[in-house]
């Protein structure tokens, strides 16, 4: 349904997606880890042709066999909302404080389907009771500022599927709210990619969250993918250095928290900070931080292998 | 030896009016919370937003005062001194916060920020500024730079090293690691756990996320609106939880 093909972004300061190739197929749910500066936001972007200006693209971005790669903004507008939605982290700033939640909604329904006000009214009651959101009509008539804020992402959910899209990227959705509210979040979104059919790309930085609602998932490092594959098999026997070190450095609740000796243990980590987009090596973008580095890894650009795909020419690739 | 003694913590905030005569509705941030902490002791403080975390920590810190009950800092209600006294104490208990963007001035290097709280004290700075920013992993030469030559991670570096340049005996931490990476949060968990055992400070560590109070807290306290659910000993809550709602706080922070 939806193809990269060797997707790379440049900006002036380095190149901040290299080589980046996904398959989405309907009904998929792939998850994309990685912490801040990654590129998994800027992937996010580019699937709803929204890169930015800045930004020197190459590669090839197919949606339904249409080259969307050069693409203007006419040919966008109906796909968006159509074909590809999207959620975001912070609900109170997506959401119009001056406008009742359910006029919010109701927009995309009239515009893109020429639906008559009590119609989209009638449908906003439909998708807020879809999305689980207590009282529907009531909800609908209310503002932004009177809603929690897992019930504003329930809304900004309900606004995504108002045009039935077939892929739903939700760029961390959960990261402002609560634990528990994340976890229900979550929940529903796979619940109505199941129910739908609908695709999901669930960008996080959540391991725990992408464990519970993704079937495959891709590790994302300084613009690269390092790691991808299954779910279970890579957050459970990770392979790459970096994937092995991230997962490392999560706190166990039910690990022992002192040593014999009765010192506090220490979490592992990994060595250094990641470096800006200028300082990134030009071979292996993890160099420098990586226990396994050999002396070529900084200068040599590794290629992908393995049947899950490994970006690290030191380690041997399994399933 | 007891650093902090709080007994029977509450405090209300008045909500707006919801008739024009009728009474303000009151809003209890936290409810009759006791507790103590010992010197280089961490007590950890869960719960959702709303559940008074933060109140807590402003009440600990005098920031404000308590509807009832009381604050002990080192044998000395804090609420009942004079503002002269509580501010010549201060030095004894600082605070960290949860964005390293927001508590650090943009338009002031980084060692004027750093040196803020010695100038209140009206000590000298000395080596100080130097000293603490190698205490957190920088650098001396860091000192000149402003924050937005900073990582996340740094920032909050710097945060810990403004923190801790008083040579304090309690560090209030609210949410501070709530906005960083997972590998950096790790880094700066580290870091507290070292500097606690350099310092032997006590520690309030505010947080919603289970697996970074279990990593660090040897007691711990599950609030919910304002109530305080259970508290003991951090690793006999995190194996046997004996509320619902600490099982559900346990299993949003599940491994993956």
């Amino acid at each position: 349904m939806i193809e990269l093909d060797t997707l790379s972004v440049t900006f002036a300061a380095g190149s901040a997606l290299r080589d980046i190739s996904l398959k989405i197929a309907p009904g998929d749910r792939l998850g994309i880890v990685g912490e801040s500066g990654s590129g998994k936001s800027l992937l996010a972007s580019c699937l709803m042709g929204m890169a930015p200006d800045a930004a020197t693209l190459s590669g090839t971005l197919t949606i339904d066999g249409v080259d969307m790669s050069d693409a203007d903004e006419e040919t966008w507008r109906p796909l968006r909302a159509r074909r590809v939605a999207m959620i975001f982290q912070e609900p109170m700033s997506a959401l119009n404080p001056l406008r009742r939640v359910g006029d919010t909604v109701a927009e995309p329904l009239r515009l893109h389907f020429g639906l008559s006000r009590d119609e989209a009214a009638k449908r906003v009651a439909e998708l807020f009771a879809e999305v689980d959101l207590p009282n529907p009509e009531r909800r609908a008539r209310m503002f932004p500022h009177e809603l929690s804020g897992g019930q504003r992402q329930r809304v900004l959910i309900a606004l995504a599927l108002a045009c039935d899209p077939a892929l739903l990227i939700a760029d961390e959705p959960t990261t402002a709210l609560d634990a528990n509210v994340a976890l229900q979040v979550t929940d529903l979104l796979v619940d109505l990619s199941e129910k739908r059919g609908m695709a999901l790309v669930l960008i996080s930085h959540d391991l725990a969250s992408v464990a519970r609602s993704t079937e495959r998932v891709a590790v994302m490092y300084g613009g690269d993918i390092v790691e991808r594959g299954g779910t279970d098999d890579v957050l459970h026997a990770p392979q790459h250095p970096y994937t092995q070190g991230l997962l490392a450095a999560r706190p166990d609740p039910q690990a022992a928290l002192r040593d014999e000796q009765g010192k506090r243990k220490r979490l592992p980590t990994i060595p250094g900070n990641v470096p800006p987009l200028s300082g990134l090596a030009q071979g292996c973008r993890f160099a420098g931080r990586c226990a396994l580095e050999r002396p070529d890894c900084a200068t040599a650009r590794p290629v992908p292998h393995g049947p899950r795909m490994l970006l690290c020419p030191v380690v041997e690739g399994a399933a | 030896m007891t650093l902090l003694r709080a007994e029977g913590l509450t405090r209300h905030y008045p909500l707006p009016r919801t008739r024009v005569l009728g009474p303000r509705p009151r809003l209890t941030a936290i409810e009759d919370a006791s507790f103590t902490i010992s010197a280089g002791e961490t007590l950890g403080v869960v719960g959702e937003s709303g559940s008074g975390k933060s109140t807590l920590a402003r009440l600990v810190m005098a920031f404000e005062k308590p509807d009832a009950g009381s604050v002990a800092f080192d044998g000395k209600d804090l609420h009942s001194l004079s503002r002269p006294d509580l501010r010549r104490l201060r030095p004894e208990f600082q605070m960290i916060f949860q964005d390293p963007y927001g508590s650090l001035d943009p338009r002031r290097r980084v060692g004027w920020s750093l040196g803020e709280p010695l100038r209140a004290m009206g000590t000298d700075e000395g080596r100080k500024i130097a000293d603490s920013l190698v205490q957190v992993g920088l650098h001396a030469e860091d000192a000149t730079k402003f924050p937005h030559e900073f990582s996340g991670g740094q920032r909050q570096r710097i945060a810990i090293a403004r923190a801790i340049i008083t040579r304090p005996q309690l560090l209030v931490a609210d949410e501070a690691v709530s906005a960083l990476d997972v590998s950096v949060r790790a880094q700066i968990l580290n870091l507290l756990m070292d500097l606690q055992e350099e310092l032997g400070l006590a520690m309030l560590f505010i947080s919603h996320d289970m697996a970074v109070v279990a990593a660090l807290c040897d007691t711990l306290m599950v609030l919910k609106s304002g109530n305080v659910l259970e508290q003991g000993n951090a690793a006999a809550i995190l194996n046997a939880p004996q509320h619902e709602y600490t099982q559900s706080l346990l299993t949003a922070a599940g491994t993956p």
